[in-house]
Parts: structure tokens; C-alpha cells; sequence
């Protein structure tokens, strides 16, 4: 085993230096760093060309100019030396500075998209999969392949214009027409006619059903303003939060294990009433305390479940852990939309919430729900754009994975001693059909650090992918070299981790030393 | 205050709670006041690039973006206008011709100006400025390899490199710059628009005990001469890595020391390529005084995005690189109260014929010339933009010069406005010359240009070879031959005379088609010696019309400038030249 | 020195599990050759078959609209040629009444024709796909076919190479490349077809580093393909090691190749979109769909024309070529069938590995 990774870790190296050695040669290669001088007209264009000239050491030949950027970069090896150094960029920057900062503007971009489509594209995949050949599997596999042609910047602008300013117009009176209210109702009601599945008659139920409840829910919208002053109170956090508990419990444990439903419904109910107790201290939210407070309500789920034992303890700790993770995610939206009028007055923002560019309204200022709310407000457009785009590998993945598993033997053998279809997919189909998505998973995460380039442009975010083009724009190695080696080693310790994951997870692969 | 911090000092969240709220009392979350009196308020400006350098002097730091935030935060002797006028600041200081031969130019700076760290702005700072921009101390021989070149300063030195070490006086108030032969351009050569580098800051940065320990220390160093290169001076050294270097930064600094204010504003907070902050400088009084409290800054690379952020009311004041679908969506916002204003910059693109191969023939030239659709070029690629756009007609002055008017009446580019096939075939008498012409192929403009020219060009005879390079590989291209005609574009100075003998002298810099003629070589040798503006003028007409009469090449036309601004706004006005929307700053108000 | 990675482990369990598994076939497929039951389900595949019948109409529609090759088109503009703008340049087809009228998609500024453009554009887009598809399922088909089947040192060297390619990232490799294929300066050969064949230069030289994830699943096929009985049975008696490579396992492995290759050509033309926008495609005067679409992206709320024609012919390329590619697995994977969640009686084994999604990434 250690010498599986000690062998691994050594060609990474060997990849990394070859590797490295060429994107530098090819980015010294692939242009001109003194194009806008040639043409300018200015007097002392000489001087100027002199001085680009040295900034970037043109004069040394590339080849050379890699071994001193190597000799720079092999100080970062140093542990603690401090001594790393990676160039600066044509502006005079230091990389290891720029990197630092690109790195955070990344991160902050792509995370939440990234972790957002991974769950609703391998949850689309599972429900496509089980549906295989039905009108919701060909309905999310065009859309899944309509996203996926899409160009992003297209994409981005669409949404620029109708999700932000569209939206802010929307706000400034958020009435929604009868008419309007209806429409959505009846496309939404079609929708889940279609998800649901099953016979004629169940599927015009359904459908019928959430046809009424949305277009009475936003009537009552409209007529109360709640985009204005949104909120959802403990009466609707009870009946949603019972909601989930049912729901999570049928997914975790089936709704025969009566311990399992009677803890998460205790939960519930201990959230309701945590809900009243702990505004005031919300009120003083930091980042950390949320989180302290996420572990809290995921332990006391925990804990509740584990006192409620049953016959099959596990279950019932994990579907109260996770209702109450959710129970106390509606608690945190309902502070956020307590918020939204605070926010929504902000001298700053004037009444448009919805951002179309940056990662910050500038000079905000105002408590922790405001300004973590700016930030949500510039990320949304930005999120959903990279969502859209990226789904489709995830659903399809995970559908032909999901697909795969269904036909193995032992789900045969597994209906076959009577499990229930339930306790078939989600115990075992689901856990298996998971494992190959694992490795794709880890494979973007390498990306995932190169950046979202072209949403980074359009959204002018100034991140990783910003620096990248940026450098290659002006043919300045020194910024593409400093992305490629994040990125590069990033994508490969990702790589190593998957494959060890991977011989852990399933136990057909052992790895050979 | 951003939460991130916080969250790191404290542990516990009773803590946090209480540091909080300790925090939120200052900060109030609340709005700032505004609009309680006509002065005050704030807008946010949108530019391309973002800042890295508080000294926009440098060659690395000389980005559009740093001398705008400069020009805000600093004060000179004078500035210009978007009529393209010097505007002298008299309540910063005096600066006059006192002499014209020997040329001698006097800057006295008036008591009370001061930087926003309290310390007066003397003529220590005025001497660090010529220092730099004279590189008077440089030694530095490229060809030879010896020698040092200290301060990295991005302009021309010719005009300040004919100075001697100035005299300093008035309790070091003024300071008086002779020249050693008459400077066409000295009255921008020096102490404008902004005296940006605070001399008692880099005196104390590189190690000198005070600012007159550093006058004296300039004073004692001869004039660099590069046939006789010293050892490098380690004190000048410290000094001009300090300018060069020493304010390079993309956050804003810990030591309030580097960016130092002495104009209207002072910036406030940066975050790092995203947005800036200034807010207004108390103390200033010296010059024309802003309406607005605060301005930010938010960095927006592209147009559409810049389009969108200005509809949302992200941003107030914009001026995207306008294409017409830019403009046409500015013009749709026009119901939603945003002003547009659009007119013309000083870049200009322009068609230069080769004085070699086919065209060493001036007949060729000519008929060439005569094919140009230059009205049909001008409607299709910026009459979108600008309606009232027409082609240039000179090759020195651009129309917002009160002397373009004149010169393009005379100057013999009446005779190229409409296309002239018979005449063109008629010179040509049946030759049917190969042109090839060069151009920059990801400029779409060019592209589209050189696409109306060959159709037109092909009628009378020519053929046209498509010799179009890409972004990378165009520039180098030039002069270097290889092609009979290229199309590309300069950009006027707009104030200054200096750049026009480096395109149309012969064996000037940047004359590329080698352009040569003796009358208007002598010509250009006096206009760099005449300090008088109205003879420049004069020298510069006949000039042009030498130029014309040559067949050199046509002008086409200006790029479009844009600029548009909220309803919240007003007092933006268009400029010419690269300060843009900027130049008068202290005009913007908030309605 | 061969590394073993899990990625072989896994497919040589696979290929002891389906030498177990095999001969579970159905009645629907039986008496058929493999080429037969190919065509019979890819032709019951209706996604695809409507991705095949509009690819075919927009490969005619724009091969012979505006001439390909030196011949002419059957449609009266070039994409080069300027002509009065009609209307403001607005599009003058119209459903009702139904009319193509002088310009159906509208002009740009200069007054070149968009439908002209379009599909000059469409052609080039093409070009492009099916170069980097051809030269990476080449490259890709022979790398990890030859490392697959011979293992040891060669296996090593060419897997190692594809490694140092594959951590580049795509676009970082394509932008740089891309800059490359665009540089014309030298004066050359090289630049002189440059000059006249960017377009082909961009799709060769981004064929070039777009075949390593298809070297990859190549060499996963091989290795499992080489452990079988039958390539045994042929090695005994007496098959060259070429006779074996292209009678035995190719033909076996061809499935996996195609799909992919489909996929990656999907992928491809998103790329090159990628490309233009960031300026480091194809460049004008040439003309791409990409470029048109980055081009234009500025009149998306003034003259959506110059915006919507070409962005929905990357769409609708991107979606045959995705469904072909969709209709091709499920064809080419004799293993799987038909999957019913509620009557799950039929199971038989389905050990495809191969993906469904192209596995050149996306670029955001």
C-alpha cells in the first residue's frame, strides 16, 4: 500500500516536471508579449519595448526561462521556508499572492454549484434510471442534452437579463397576474404528472393537486407581497418539516420501521420549538456560530434517534440526523428572509437584489444575514448558469451506472429473498452505483480548481481561470504556469485519492504494491 | 467588516456575539446620509482593468485605469479638457514661461497645498517627478549593455532630458526648469495633471534622512552620460526602485503612507479586483472642488455585461468599447432615464500605402487612393455608432482641434472624399497592379474595412491580395515589408506636437511606409522648437497638406467613443482622449 | 515497469465475470449477426434516428448552400459578399405566409448575408468536429490499443504520455494550441496553408490533444478483450499479433471507439464555441458558429438574429450528434436490455463501462 503511494506520488512527479515543461514552452510560444507596443506611436516606443523586454526576460530563450521559473518554484517544496516563488505577472504581482487570492474567488464560485449539481444530477439520474425509457427519462435526457449544447456565455446572459433584471423589475411590484399564477401552476402540474409516474389516474391526482396548491400559493404571494417580505414562520416550517420527516424516513428506512418515523417527527418538533429559542441568538450570527449550531442540531437528531432505538438503531439515528439537519436549514432560511427587507433597503443595493456581476456588492455594510445574503445574491446567477451546464454529465453518469447495477446479480438475488424495492435501491443498487461516480466526481475537482473561465468572464469574476487567459492573453507564462501547477496537482492528488477510495469502497479491487 | 474575519478571532459564540455587536455599532448597518445638501451623494464608475499601482508613471504601471484613479486623487499645476485645451489650476499653482531663450519655465506652488498626511507638497515632490521623467540620472546604453537606467518612466523624455538640474526657490515652493534648446511641449511636460509620488514618503522609503536630505543628494549627482557609465549609486537606486515598485499593489496597503492623496479624493478601501473606493478628501480646496462624497470604482471587462450591470443599477456611470448593438441597448435604456452620450476618440484607423514596390509610383498611389470607399467605410463600420460620423480628412488633427477644420479644407483631401473608379482606371491606363495589404485580422473592424476596400479597389484594376496576420504577429509585420499597404490605427496625442515627426519624418519611428519628403522634414524640425501654439498650428497645416500631396495613405475614421450614466447622475461629459469620462470628475453629482 | 491501476483490476474482473456470464441471449436478437442487431436497435432508437435525419439535413443544407471546395452553392450570396442592407439587416423569412424572401436570417453590419454566414460557418464548425473526432479516435484507438495489448514498456511510455496530457487541462491545452494554429507570421509552407486552412489547422491541432481520454478507454477494452478465450483460441493457433489486434479485438472494442468518438465530436464543437468567445478560435475572416455566436453576443437584445441562427445550429449539431451517440451505446452494448424497475424479472448482466457522457470536459 505505501509503496503503491510512494510510487504514485514519485511519476506524479515525473508527469508534473514534463508536463509543466511544455505548457510553459507553449504559452512562450503562442504569441507576441510586445503586440501593443509595435503599433503605438508613442515617441519612446523603444523604451517601453525595452522594459517588457526585461520585465519578462525575453531575451533569455524560453527553455532557459522554464528552468529559472523552475528553480523559483522548487523553493515552495521547502516546508515553511517561505522562500516560494512562482514570478510575478505582467502587472508586477507576485503569482503565489495572485494565486492566493484567484484561488478563494474560485472556490467560492464553483463549490456550491458543483456540490449542487452533483446531488440534483445524481438524483435526476437515479429517477431517470429507474424510469428508463419513460417520458420523464427522455424529458430530463433532452433538457440534460439541450444544457449541455448550450454555449455558457449564452446561457449567463439570458439569465442576467431575466433572472436579475428581470426579477428586480418583478420585486419593485411583485404582483403576479391571475393569469401568470395559473400558467405556472399548470406547467408545474404537468411536471410532476410526468415525474410521478404510475397509472392514468394517479398521475392526474397528483398532478391536479400541485396545480391547486402552487397557483393558490402564489396568489396568496401576490396578494400579501411576500417576495417583498418573505418568511415562513413556525407554522410552515412544522407542516414542511413533517414533510421531510416522512419523506426521509421512507428513503432511509421505510415507513414500517415506526421508531425511525417517531424520532425524526420528535425532531420536528424539537426544531419548532427551537425555532422560538434560538432568534435571539441568531440575531448575532456569525459564520462560525452556524456552524457550531449545524453540528448541534445534527447531533441532537443524532442523539434523539439513538434514544428511540427501534430495531434497527442505525436507521433511526440517520433519519433523525438528517431531518434535523433539514429542519434546521428551513430555520436558517426563515432568519434569511427576515432579513431580505433589511437587505432589500440597503442604500447599497436600492431595491435589486439580484446581482449580475462581482462577488460583493462593494462597501456593504450591515450584519452577518446581510452581508452573507450580498454574497448569495451575486452567486445565484453565476450557480445556476454552472449548474445548468454541468448536470448533464452527472444525470447521464450516474443514469448508465445506475442502469448497470440494476442488472446485476446479486439486486436479482436481492429481490429474490423478498426485500422490499425500497430497501433494493437504496441499500443496495444506489450505495454501488455510487462508486464509479466517485472517480468522475474526483476528476472535476481538478477542473473544478482550473475554473469556470468562461463564467468567470461573464460574471467578471477574477478567478483562477481569469488569471489563466489573462496571462495567456499577454503571453506571460508566469500566471498560466502558477493555474496549470494548482491545478495540475490538485487534479492528481484527487486522482490518487479516488483510486485508494475506490479499492476501500469496492472490495473487487485490491491495489498491488 | 466582513464576517470571515471575525469568525477567526473569536472561538465561542457567545464571543463572537458580543464582538459583533460591538462591531455593528460603528458600522451602523445602517444607510449613510444622503442627499441632505446638494453636495454629497455617491456613483460607481465602471472601468475595464483594475488597479495596480499608485504611481501611474511607471512602464509597468502605466495602465488607463491607474492614471484615472491618479487623476482623482491628485493635483497639479494643470489639466486638460475634453476640448482638448491645457487648463492651468491656478489655486494649485503658477507655472509660466519666463524666458524663451534660453526657453525657461517657472512652477511656483501655492502655500496650503498639502498631502492628506499633513506634510506640504513642495518642490521636492515636483523635482522627484522631473527626476523621473527627465532620466537625467540614466547611464543606461542597450545596444552597448551598460550602464543603468534607474526610474521605469512610461513617457517620452525628449522634451525634459534637454533640462539642466533645476533651480529650487521660494523656500522651496518653486522650482525653475531651463532648457537648453526650445520645447515645443512644455507646457505639459512637468507637474500635471497630477503630482502623484510624495517626495517626503520616498526620501523616507529609500532611506534618506529627510526631503531636503534628498534634494541635496540630487543636487550632488551629475547628469548620467551614457558614453561614460558609473557603478550603480545605491541611493538612487532605493529611490527609483521605490517609484518603480515601491506602489505596486492590488489590495489597499496597510501604511497609509502609500497612497497618499493631495487632489479630491482619498482612496478608501480596495478589494482586490473588484471595486475601489475613494471618498472626498477634507482638506482639499485647491483646485475644482467635487460634489459627489464618494465614488466606486467596480472593474467589468466586457461591454454587454457592462450594458447589464448599468440596467440593474449596479453601476452608474459606463463607457463600454462600444460596438452598434451596444449602443443600440444603451439607447433602449434611454425610457429608463440613462443618458448616452457618444462623439469620437482620438484613435483613428487609417489606410497607409507602402513607398516601395507598386505604389513607389505616385500615380498608383493616387488611383489607389481615389477607389478607397472611404464614406462607404465610415456609414457601415461606426455609422451605426454615430450618425453624423464622416470620414477624417487630415492626417494631424482630429475635428475636436480647432485647427482640424481649416486643414481639412486645404489640404487636398477634398479630392479623395467620393469613390473615383474612371478616374483610378484612368491613371492606372490598364495596369493592373497586385496590392497586398496588411492588417490586424481579429479586429473585426479592420476586416470589415479591408473587405469594402477590396471590393471597390478590385473595380478599377487592382488586385487585392488578402494579407491580413493575426493579433500577435501583425504588429511585428510592420515596416518590415512584405506587403504594399496596410490598414491599422494611431491614436492622436490630442495636446502636443511631438509624435508627429516619429510617423512622418523621414526615418522616424514609427514610419513604417517610409514616407519621406524634405519640405516637410524641415518643416517638423521647426514645429518641435516652437513653443507658440498657433504657429504650431500653422507649421502643422502645411504639414498635412505636404503629407496629402504625397498620396500617403487615407485616414478613415475616429473609433466611437461612448460613454452612458444613470438618472441618479449628472455633470458626465464626453472626452476625447484617454482620461475619458474622467476629466471632470469634481462636475458629477447626484441628482 | 507497469502500473496497475484500479481501472484494470475492475475490467479484468469484468472480463472473468462476463466469460461466466455469457450466452444470456435473448430471443429478439437471435440468428443475428452483431452488425445486424447493431443496425436493428439503433434504428429502433428513435432519439437518435431523429438526431441522424436532422444532422443529415444541416450537413446538406450547408455543403451545398454556399459551395464547399471551390464549387458553387446553390444560394445566391457568398458569406464574403457585401450587399445593401435590406430592411436594417432583418431576417425577411417568415413562417406566415411562408417565405425565404432576400436574406432569411438577416444581415450584419456590413450587409454580408447571415444565412450565407451561417452556414459557412456550419461547414467549418463541421470540419472541425469531424477532424478532431477522426484524429482523436485515430490517435486514441492506436495509443491504447498498442498499450493495451502489449503492456510493459510500451503500455508505460504511452500511458505516461497520455498522463502528462490529460492533467493539462483541456482548455489551457486548446487555448495555447488554439494561439499556435493562429499565428501566420513565418512565412512558410506551414503559414501559407495556415493562411488559407485555419480552420483545418485548429481541428488537427486540437485533434491532437483531445485523444487521450479515448486512449484511456481504448486500453481499459484491450485489456479486458485480451484475457478472453477467444483471443487465446486465436494466439494458439498460430495468429500474428496484427491479425489478432484487428480481426479479433478490434472489431470487439469498435463499439466503445465510436461512441466516444461521437461524444468527443459533441464536445468538440462546444469546444471550438469555448474558444471563439475567449478570441483564441477560429478567427475572422474565417468564420465558425462559435465565432458568429461570440461575435454577436452584444446584439443578443438589438439584432438577436445575429445571436439566435447560429447559436441554434451549435444546438441542434450538438443535440443529434449527443442522441446518434446516445442511440450508438445502447446499440453497440449487446449486453444490455431494456431495464423495467416494476417487473424486474429479467436481469441480465449489463457490464458496459463505457460512459455516456463525452469525456472531454464541458468547458465553463
Amino acid at each position: 500500500m505505501l509503496t503503491y503511494v510512494v510510487r504514485r506520488l514519485v511519476t506524479a512527479a515525473l508527469i508534473l516536471l514534463g508536463a509543466s515543461f511544455l505548457v510553459y514552452l507553449l504559452t512562450a510560444l503562442s504569441g507576441d508579449p510586445l503586440a501593443d507596443l509595435r503599433a503605438s506611436s508613442a515617441p519612446n516606443r523603444q523604451a517601453l519595448m525595452d522594459a517588457r523586454s526585461s520585465l519578462l526576460d525575453l531575451d533569455t530563450p524560453a527553455p532557459v526561462r522554464y528552468f529559472k521559473w523552475l528553480g523559483g518554484a522548487a523553493q515552495c517544496l521547502v516546508p515553511f521556508g517561505n522562500a516560494c516563488n512562482l514570478g510575478k505577472n505582467i502587472a508586477g504581482q507576485p503569482i503565489t499572492e495572485a494565486l492566493g487570492f484567484a484561488l478563494v474567488q474560485t472556490l467560492t464560485l464553483v463549490t456550491g454549484a458543483t456540490v449542487l449539481a452533483i446531488l440534483i444530477g445524481i438524483s435526476l439520474g437515479i429517477v431517470t434510471a429507474l424510469r428508463q425509457y419513460s417520458a420523464l427519462d427522455y424529458g430530463v435526457t433532452f433538457m440534460a442534452f439541450l444544457f449541455f449544447s448550450l454555449p455558457i456565455f449564452w446561457v449567463a446572459v439570458l439569465l442576467k437579463e431575466f433572472g436579475a433584471i428581470g426579477f428586480n423589475d418583478f420585486l419593485r411590484n411583485p404582483q403576479i397576474p391571475p393569469g401568470v399564477a395559473l400558467g405556472i401552476g399548470a406547467v408545474l402540474g404537468v411536471i410532476a404528472a410526468v415525474v410521478v409516474g404510475g397509472a392514468a389516474k394517479r398521475r392526474l391526482i397528483v398532478g391536479g393537486t400541485v396545480f391547486a396548491v402552487v397557483t393558490l400559493i402564489l396568489i396568496y404571494f401576490s396578494i400579501t407581497l411576500w417576495f417583498r417580505n418573505p418568511g415562513l414562520g413556525p407554522v410552515v416550517i412544522a407542516i414542511l418539516g413533517a414533510g421531510i420527516a416522512v419523506g426521509i424516513t421512507v428513503l432511509v428506512s421505510g415507513l414500517k420501521n415506526r421508531k425511525a418515523l417517531q424520532s425524526s417527527l420528535i425532531v420536528v418538533a424539537i426544531g419548532v420549538i427551537a425555532y422560538f429559542a434560538v432568534q435571539p441568538l441568531l440575531n448575532e450570527a456569525t459564520g462560525l456560530m452556524i456552524f457550531i449550531l449545524a453540528v448541534g442540531t445534527i447531533l441532537i437528531g443524532v442523539a434523539v434517534g439513538y434514544f428511540m432505538g427501534g430495531y434497527d438503531r442505525g436507521q433511526s439515528m440517520r433519519a433523525a440526523g438528517i431531518t434535523a439537519f433539514l429542519v434546521g436549514a428551513l430555520v436558517l432560511i426563515d432568519r434569511y428572509m427576515q432579513a431580505w427587507p433589511s437587505y432589500f433597503d440597503n442604500s447599497r443595493v436600492r431595491g435589486r437584489p439580484i446581482a449580475t456581476i462581482g462577488a460583493g456588492t462593494p462597501n456593504i455594510q450591515g450584519d452577518f444575514w446581510v452581508l452573507s445574503t450580498d454574497t448569495m445574491t451575486h452567486l445565484v446567477l453565476p450557480t445556476i448558469a454552472l449548474i445548468l451546464v454541468s448536470l448533464a454529465s452527472y444525470t447521464r453518469f450516474t443514469r448508465s451506472s445506475m442502469l448497470e447495477i440494476m442488472n446485476m446479480d446479486y439486486i436479482r438475488t436481492a429481490r429474490a429473498k423478498g426485500l422490499s424495492e425500497r430497501s433494493v435501491i437504496m441499500g443496495h443498487a444506489f450505495r454501488n452505483a455510487l462508486i464509479p461516480i466517485a472517480t468522475i466526481v474526483a476528476f472535476d475537482i481538478g477542473a473544478l480548481i482550473g475554473g469556470a473561465v468562461i463564467t468567470e468572464t461573464v460574471f467578471s469574476v477574477h478567478g483562477m481561470g481569469f488569471l489563466f487567459i489573462d496571462g495567456l492573453l499577454h503571453t506571460d507564462p508566469n500566471p498560466v504556469m502558477g493555474v496549470f501547477v494548482c491545478v495540475a496537482i490538485t487534479a492528481m492528488a484527487f486522482n490518487l485519492i479516488a483510486d485508494l477510495a475506490y479499492s476501500a469502497l469496492d472490495p473487487r479491487v485490491r491495489i498491488k504494491a | 467588516m466582513r464576517f470571515g474575519r471575525i469568525s477567526k478571532a473569536v472561538g465561542i459564540a457567545a464571543i463572537a456575539a458580543l464582538a459583533l455587536s460591538a462591531c455593528a455599532g460603528n458600522s451602523g448597518g445602517n444607510t449613510p446620509s444622503t442627499g441632505a445638501s446638494k453636495q454629497g451623494g455617491s456613483a460607481t464608475v465602471v472601468e475595464v482593468n483594475a488597479l495596480n499601482t499608485f504611481n501611474p508613471n511607471t512602464a509597468d504601471g502605466n495602465t488607463d485605469i491607474n492614471s484615472k484613479i491618479s487623476y482623482a486623487t491628485h493635483s497639479g499645476f494643470y489639466y486638460i479638457d475634453n476640448k482638448l485645451n491645457v487648463v492651468h489650476n491656478d489655486k494649485f499653482g503658477k507655472f509660466e514661461k519666463v524666458s524663451d531663450n534660453p526657453l525657461t519655465v517657472k512652477y511656483t506652488i501655492n502655500d496650503g497645498v498639502k498631502w492628506s498626511d499633513g506634510a506640504p507638497v513642495t518642490a521636492a515632490d515636483l523635482l522627484l517627478q522631473w527626476a523621473a521623467f527627465s532620466g537625467y540620472y540614466d547611464d543606461a546604453d542597450p545596444k552597448a549593455k551598460t550602464g543603468t537606467s534607474y526610474f521605469s518612466y512610461a513617457g517620452d523624455n525628449t522634451g525634459l532630458s534637454l533640462t539642466d538640474f533645476p533651480e529650487i526657490g521660494d523656500n522651496n515652493q518653486s522650482l525653475t526648469l531651463k532648457y537648453s534648446k526650445p520645447f515645443a511641449d512644455w507646457e505639459i511636460a512637468l507637474g500635471g495633471p497630477g503630482i502623484d509620488v510624495p517626495a517626503h514618503v520616498l526620501a523616507q522609503k529609500a532611506g534618506l534622512k529627510d526631503t531636503q536630505a534628498m534634494i541635496d543628494f540630487m543636487k550632488s549627482k551629475p547628469r548620467g552620460d551614457t558614453k561614460n557609465p558609473q557603478p550603480v549609486d545605491p541611493k538612487l537606486k532605493a529611490m527609483s526602485d521605490m517609484w518603480n515598485t515601491g506602489f505596486d499593489t492590488k489590495t489597499l496597503p496597510a501604511d497609509p503612507t502609500l497612497f497618499l492623496s493631495n487632489g479630491p479624493y482619498i482612496v478608501k478601501s480596495m478589494n482586490q479586483d473588484q471595486s475601489l473606493t475613494m471618498v472626498r478628501n477634507k482638506d482639499y480646496n485647491w483646485g475644482p472642488i467635487p460634489s459627489l462624497d464618494e465614488i466606486t470604482v467596480r472593474y467589468i471587462g466586457s461591454a454587454p455585461a457592462q450594458v447589464q450591470a448599468l440596467k440593474n443599477g449596479e453601476a452608474d456611470i459606463i463607457a463600454p468599447q462600444a460596438s452598434a448593438d451596444t449602443l443600440d441597448q444603451l439607447k433602449q435604456l434611454e425610457s429608463q432615464g440613462v443618458t448616452v452620450d457618444q462623439g469620437n476618440q482620438l484613435a483613428f484607423d487609417h489606410l497607409d500605402l507602402n513607398y516601395t514596390g507598386p505604389f513607389a509610383d505616385q500615380n498608383v498611389r493616387t488611383a489607389f487612393m481615389k477607389t478607397v470607399p472611404r464614406k462607404d467605410i465610415v456609414n457601415k463600420i461606426v455609422g451605426k455608432l454615430d450618425p453624423n460620423a464622416k470620414p477624417l480628412d487630415s492626417q494631424i488633427f482630429v475635428p475636436q482641434q480647432a485647427a482640424y477644420a481649416d486643414s481639412a479644407k486645404n489640404n487636398g483631401s477634398s479630392a479623395y472624399q467620393d469613390v473615383d473608379i474612371d478616374g483610378a482606371k484612368k491613371l492606372l491606363n490598364g495596369a493592373t497592379p497586385e496590392i497586398r495589404i496588411m492588417y490586424n485580422k481579429d479586429n473585426p473592424n479592420r476586416v470589415d474595412a479591408f473587405s469594402l476596400i477590396r471590393e471597390s479597389a478590385t473595380k478599377a484594376g487592382f488586385k487585392i491580395d488578402d494579407g491580413g496576420l493575426g493579433a500577435s504577429d501583425w504588429g511585428k509585420a510592420l515596416g518590415k515589408g512584405g506587403y504594399d499597404a496596410t490598414i491599422f490605427g494611431w491614436i492622436n496625442p490630442g495636446v502636443g506636437v511631438s509624435g508627429v515627426p516619429q510617423i512622418f519624418k523621414t526615418a522616424g519611428g514609427n514610419n513604417f511606409n517610409q514616407f519621406s519628403n524634405p519640405d516637410a522634414d524641415k518643416l517638423m524640425e521647426d514645429l518641435v522648437v516652437t513653443t507658440d501654439r498657433s504657429k504650431q498650428d500653422d507649421l502643422e497645416k502645411q504639414i498635412d497638406k505636404k503629407i496629402w500631396d504625397s498620396s500617403y495613405g487615407l485616414p478613415l475614421f475616429q473609433s466611437v467613443n461612448v460613454d452612458a450614466y444613470s438618472d441618479r447622475i449628472t455633470g458626465v461629459k464626453l472626452m476625447p482622449n484617454q482620461t475619458g469620462v474622467w476629466w471632470n470628475f469634481w462636475e458629477w453629482a447626484q441628482k | 515497469m507497469s502500473q496497475p491501476t484500479q481501472e484494470e483490476e475492475i475490467l479484468a474482473q469484468q472480463a472473468l465475470a462476463e466469460a461466466a456470464a455469457t450466452e444470456a441471449s435473448s430471443e429478439e436478437t437471435s440468428g443475428l449477426s452483431q452488425g445486424q442487431i447493431v443496425r436493428k436497435r439503433f434504428f429502433g432508437h428513435t432519439g437518435a434516428l431523429v438526431g441522424l435525419a436532422v444532422l443529415a439535413i444541416i450537413l446538406v443544407l450547408a455543403f451545398t448552400s454556399v459551395g464547399a471546395w471551390g464549387l458553387p452553392g446553390w444560394w445566391k450570396y457568398n458569406y464574403l459578399d457585401v450587399s445593401p442592407l435590406v430592411n436594417d439587416g432583418a431576417p425577411t423569412a417568415s413562417l406566415w405566409p411562408l417565405a425565404w424572401g432576400e436574406h432569411p436570417f438577416g444581415q450584419d453590419r456590413i450587409g454580408r448575408d447571415l444565412f450565407a454566414m451561417t452556414m459557412r460557418g456550419a461547414q467549418q464548425s463541421i470540419t472541425v468536429m469531424v477532424l478532431i473526432g477522426a484524429i482523436a479516435g485515430a490517435v486514441g484507438a492506436i495509443v491504447g490499443g498498442l498499450a493495451g495489448y502489449f503492456r510493459g514498456w510500451v503500455e508505460a511510455v504511452l500511458m505516461r504520455l497520455t498522463d502528462v496530457i490529460i492533467i493539462i487541462p483541456v482548455l489551457l491545452l486548446a487555448a495555447v494550441v488554439g494561439q499556435i494554429a493562429n499565428r501566420r507570421d513565418e512565412g512558410s509552407w506551414f503559414a501559407s496553408f495556415a493562411s488559407s486552412n485555419g480552420v483545418v489547422i485548429l481541428g488537427i491541432f486540437l485533434g491532437f490533444v483531445s485523444w487521450v481520454g479515448l486512449a484511456r478507454l481504448v486500453r481499459g477494452e484491450f485489456l479486458t478483450l485480451r484475457e478472453r478465450e477467444f483471443v487465446d483460441a486465436a494466439r494458439i493457433s498460430g495468429a500474428s499479433n496484427a491479425r489478432i489486434i484487428f480481426k479479433h479485438i478490434l472489431p470487439n472494442a469498435v463499439g466503445v471507439l465510436i461512441v466516444n468518438v461521437t461524444l468527443t465530436m459533441s464536445a468538440a464543437i462546444l469546444l471550438e464555441t469555448a474558444l471563439s468567445y475567449l478570441g483564441l478560435g477560429v478567427h475572422a475572416p474565417d468564420i465558425s458558429l462559435g465565432l458568429l455566436v461570440a461575435q454577436n453576443q452584444e446584439a443578443f437584445a438589438t439584432r438577436p438574429w445575429l445571436f439566435w441562427f447560429p447559436g441554434l445550429f451549435i444546438i441542434l449539431i450538438c443535440l443529434s450528434i449527443n442522441f446518434i451517440g446516445d442511440g450508438l451505446r445502447d446499440a453497440f452494448d449487446p449486453r444490455q436490455k431494456k431495464f423495467k424497475a416494476k417487473s424486474a424479472v429479467e436481469t441480465t448482466r449489463h457490464s458496459s463501462t463505457t460512459p455516456v457522457v463525452p469525456n472531454v470536459p464541458k468547458e465553463q
